[in-house]
């Protein structure tokens, strides 16, 4: 972590900025993490245990096999595969197709261009329930229903949402390196690739970062194309774990619980990975003069 | 010189009798694929894919299981000319689509199928869209009835409920049943909790004629006056504040269980509530109102179908019947008639025996009142324009926002819209003849003012 | 600056090059199914039979006949207005404070990023037990307060502030966008400023919020646009308590596209469905233009937007 230079070391005042700080920091961590360390409680409880009252934090025999349990459910094993297919083959598209495209709505320009991008906008604006079934309806047509390919072949051709987001990075970064390296005879890819990219590292690290949840947690999209269970994603395996048994008014909250946290650990430890992308001012402050 | 022309034709006849042989032979052999829309329920997929292959051995039709995942997705599916073989429909839905023609008359697919025999009486009925054809067959049928704390009864000196109680003498025991320990004000126990959704049994029960295929919200004081009752319970004190149990209520058990209440009208079989340990339970029926004679509720609404774009419909028939009749997971099912329903739930569940259960069952059979839930009590094509504006309104009349009189006032402007819900559905180009015919008979009914 | 612009002509078509991707996938994926929804919009449509044109019947109905319009137009309004700047708030702050140099930020940036990333299906029976009025967390916590909790979701006054508070959980999304534009404000505007005397308040100010403000702009404008769409939480949330029930109490949560979701799969009614589409389009994209109008004065590009 950086410090901040040129501050004149009054060590008392750090220090009680600092208490406060992780003061702050602390309350709003209870927050926010009470509803995991709930589920983290229920996904230890057995059938009975998790509506007790009184509710037990700490079962009295915690049943550390309805994590096993998930992964006799469905096969787990096979859905983690093909949401691994999905999510990276979709996180690399989106970032190759975005930051492409983003590059050309925030440097150059051409005739028509603020109109193409309120264009790209407004897509967003439409709920998708409406062009759910004619979309639908389309890849049924070609045959891609019950396979990826409705899930991944959209985002080679950018995101609305992830292509704004990089324009906007991609405005705040200084065009003296665009000048100084068309001045050297370099073409726009190589500027794009070579200059701009590394210096958006921090937005393009988010960028990773959201599509790889975003697709690994993508509930909808599978919903709508995947049919058979051999093809089902993990979030529509976890989806399963929700439905009643056959009218009996029976659903296992504990598993649920247990699978959801499961589940969530690859998105933990990609942020985690995400998260060192983040230095702060490295790039431009390096850079200049 | 005669025996040349039987001759003539002995090879070639031999030769296609062994074919004939080897082609029935051979189509066994080649399965037939039969998608079934089934639930999205893990354990269930299971339980089916651990039976289908046996079944497959046996007759050559592979059962595919597609998860149900939602109404958009099945339509999309059916807009694409993709509808599975199997699929689910309620009382709207299988209307409608057999209007339209999607979904295949089980009745021809049937013709003299030995499994009707099997069928308790009045399953085809309920399955029957309003040309009069059988378009689903029931996979489930279950009854309300009032689980109940035996201990608590007899700690408060109540005798156990019989099967002919009245609503009286339930009040009676719920008031004894309520109590306030800790004296704050608020009752910790309440003598019962009846759902908003089983209000429609009550009104079956007290004699109010709500048939299928009404057009129009139409009240009448039968109704009127078990929702007068219903929200007496909980104004006298006697039942908890219906949106806070809504907002409880995921467990139905958890309530008997914790004490919250000691009677509580639930499905039956319930098979959460047979599970549940630490309380000493009691099935009674619906308590009757008066000496009307009694009429139970028992669910109708829904059941499978074949879509009509199928390619295999005998096979996917096959495959209906298995589900509904063998598959184990859905065993003992309530729509066979052959099996003793109740004998297979006190296997599962020994203390069943004891609890009244049987008796529960067997009078909702003999005094069957039907299904008269309001997404069910509509017709198909007015349905959705009447529920839209009529749950609204109900929920103020459960949460006492609103009056039933209110209520009965808010009628003409709930049938807002059926006349332009009945000029739309006559507008669909696919509807069959049959179902034109009754829907304009019921534009004719609207009009000579039948929902004034 | 001699051979920076290049022929004209050929700068145009590098511009088209670079988004072609998105051009191309627009116009095979997009477009289609955007022109279908418009023309369904004059229709009315039940995906079984094939559609009828209605002309502007179903516009006419909107706007003059439909009560429910108004009640989801006013439940997404509320909505919006109150979500879009408690998340960005929320997020800006927490933003700031996981940019301080302090040890172990690392643990603090997971535990708020953390519930942005767990599944939408487990986050709605989460909140549906923080929410529960016996033994949910809230409630719990509250009478620990003295104070008696309401019925949350079943509760007219209440349901909707549920679902903004449950949104606001999720959070972490807009944090990140804004720890990573704070990241990128380089230091030696800092020091010049504090060369020329400026203080926290001043360099607050006249520096980080400059620096960030297209990111503000961003989430502000996607926060609207996001806002104005929200159906998962009502959908799930308050649709299982029994069926019909997905508005909430007394249609508390019909928000605008579950109430557009309803006419459509519930109600065979997809012509009218998509005529709602297009009035909400319309909406939203009044409030971006006017958001982009507005952003003229006080949105700053760094890398300048020529």
């Amino acid at each position: 972590m950086d410090r901040r230079p040129g501050r004149p070391p009054a060590n008392v005042r750090t220090l009680a900025r600092s208490g406060s700080l992780y003061f702050i920091l602390a309350g709003c961590s209870i927050l926010f993490l009470a509803p995991v360390v709930w589920m983290i409680s229920a996904s230890l409880q057995d059938q009975q245990g998790v509506f007790a009252t009184p509710y037990a934090w700490i079962p009295e025999a915690p049943r550390w096999d309805n994590y096993a349990t998930v992964t006799t459910m469905f096969p787990f094993w096979r859905y983690v595969g093909n949401t691994l297919i999905i999510t990276i083959s979709v996180t690399v598209g989106t970032l190759l197709s975005c930051s492409l495209v983003a590059y050309g709505f925030a440097r150059l320009r051409f005739p028509g261009r603020n109109l193409l991008f309120a264009l790209c906008l407004s897509t967003m604006m439409l709920p998708g329930q409406v062009t759910m079934i004619p979309l639908y309806v389309m890849f049924a047509r070609v045959g891609w229903v019950d396979t990826f390919l409705p899930l991944i072949v959209p985002s080679l051709f950018g995101t609305p949402f992830y292509i704004f987001l990089l324009r906007q990075f991609f405005l705040t970064i200084p065009r003296e390196f665009d000048e100084a390296a068309l001045l050297d005879g370099a073409g726009h890819l190589r500027i794009y690739w070579s200059i701009v990219l590394p210096l958006a590292r921090p937005a393009l690290a988010t960028v990773a970062l959201f599509t790889f949840v975003g697709a690994w947690n993508d509930f909808f999209g599978p919903l709508i194309y995947i049919n058979s269970p051999e093809n089902a994603t993990l979030t529509l395996g976890l989806n399963m774990l929700k439905a009643q048994i056959a009218g009996t008014g029976v659903v296992e909250w504990q598993v649920l619980m247990a699978g959801a946290l499961l589940v969530m650990l690859p998105n933990v430890v990609v942020f985690l990975l995400a998260q060192r992308h983040f230095v702060k001012g490295l790039a431009i402050g390096g850079l200049r003069g | 010189m005669r025996w040349r022309t039987p001759q003539r034709w002995l090879v070639p006849g031999l030769c296609l009798l062994l074919m004939g042989c080897d082609g029935r032979e051979m189509e066994v052999e080649r399965t037939v694929d039969i998608s079934y829309n089934c639930a999205a329920n893990a354990a269930e997929i299971r339980a089916l894919e651990e039976e289908i292959p046996s079944f497959t051995a046996r007759t050559g039709i592979r059962i595919v299981l597609n998860p149900f995942t939602g109404q958009e997705k099945l339509y999309a599916m059916i807009a694409a000319d993709q509808a599975p073989d199997i699929f689910y429909t309620n009382t709207i839905i299988r209307d409608r689509f057999a209007a339209e023609g999607r979904i295949l008359n089980l009745q021809e697919v049937a013709r003299s199928d030995s499994f009707l025999l099997r069928l308790l009486p009045g399953i085809v009925e309920e399955g029957s869209a309003a040309d009069g054809g059988w378009y689903s067959l029931s996979n489930w049928s279950y009854t309300c009835g009032i689980y109940y704390d035996r201990d608590a009864f007899r700690a408060a000196g109540l005798p156990l409920p019989d099967t002919a109680w009245t609503w009286r003498e339930m009040r009676r025991a719920a008031r004894k049943l309520t109590r306030d320990m800790n004296g704050d004000g608020t009752p910790d126990r309440y003598g019962i909790y009846i759902p908003s959704h089983f209000v429609e049994a009550l009104e079956v029960m007290n004699g109010a004629q709500v048939g299928r295929g009404a057009l129009c919200v139409s009240i009448p004081d039968a109704s009127a006056d078990v929702y007068g009752k219903y929200i007496a319970l909980m104004e006298d004190g006697l039942m908890p504040d219906l949106r806070r149990m809504q907002a409880l209520g995921m467990q139905p058990m958890q309530m008997l269980q914790n004490g919250r209440v000691a009677m509580l009208v639930e499905a039956v079989p319930h098979q959460g509530l047979f599970e549940m340990k630490g309380v000493d339970l009691g099935i009674a029926p619906l308590p009757r109102f008066g000496n009307r004679p009694p009429r139970y509720f028992r669910s109708g609404s829904g059941g499978l179908s074949i879509s009509s774009s199928t390619d295999h419909p005998r096979e996917a028939w096959e495959a209906l019947k298995w589900i509904v009749g063998s598959a184990s997971i859905f065993q003992p099912n309530p729509v066979l008639a052959d099996r003793d329903f109740v004998a297979g739930w006190e296997q599962r569940y020994p203390h069943l025996a004891e609890t009244g259960f049987r008796e529960v069952w067997e009078l909702s059979l003999l005094h069957n009142g039907g299904d008269a839930r309001f997404f069910v009590r509509f017709s198909s094509w007015t349905a959705p324009a009447v529920l839209e504006r009529l749950q609204p309104k109900l929920d103020q009349l459960w949460s006492r926002q609103i009056t039933v009189a209110d209520l009965r006032e808010a009628v003409p402007q709930m049938n807002h819209n059926v006349g332009r819900a009945l000029h739309d559905a006559l507008g669909q180009e696919n509807l069959l003849p049959a179902f034109r015919t009754v829907i304009n008979r019921q534009l004719e009914e609207f009009t000579r003012g039948a929902c004034d | 600056m001699r051979g920076a612009h290049g022929l004209p002509r050929l700068r145009g078509l590098t511009g088209y090059a670079f988004i072609a991707p998105w051009l191309i996938g627009f116009v095979l994926l997009t477009l289609g199914p955007m022109i279908a929804s418009v023309a369904l919009s004059f229709t009315s449509w039940t995906m079984l039979s094939p559609p009828n044109w209605v002309g502007i019947d179903n516009f006419n109905r909107i706007i003059a006949d439909d009560p429910l319009f108004l009640k989801s137009l006013w439940n997404t309004g509320f909505y919006v207005v109150l979500a879009v700047p408690l998340t960005v708030g929320l997020g800006l702050f927490l933003a700031f404070l996981l940019n301080q140099p302090l040890r172990g930020i690392a643990f603090f940036r997971t535990v708020f990023f953390l519930p942005s990333v767990t599944n939408m299906v487990a986050v709605s029976v989460l909140w549906l037990w923080v929410f529960n009025p016996e033994f949910g967390l809230l409630n719990r916590a509250l009478s620990l307060a003295g104070v008696d909790g309401p019925l949350w979701l079943q509760s007219e006054a209440w349901a909707k502030p549920s679902l903004i508070l449950m949104s606001l959980w999720g959070v972490g999304g807009t944090m990140m966008i804004f720890l990573a534009a704070l990241q990128g404000i380089p230091q030696e505007l800092y020091e010049a400023a504090e060369l020329d005397g400026a203080g926290e308040y001043r360099k607050f100010l006249h520096v980080t919020l400059p620096m960030i403000s297209p990111a503000l702009f961003f989430s502000i404008v996607i926060g609207i646009i996001g806002s104005f769409q929200v159906f998962t939480q009502a959908f799930v949330m308050t649709g299982t308590v029994q069926p019909g029930s997905e508005g909430g109490p007394n249609n508390a949560t019909l928000f605008y596209v579950l109430y557009l979701y309803k006419k459509a799969f519930q109600e065979f009614e997809m012509g009218y469905a998509s005529a709602l589409a297009w009035i909400l389009f319309f909406i939203v994209l009044v409030f971006t233009v006017m958001q982009t109008r507005f952003a003229r004065r006080w949105v700053h590009y760094e890398g300048g937007d020529r």
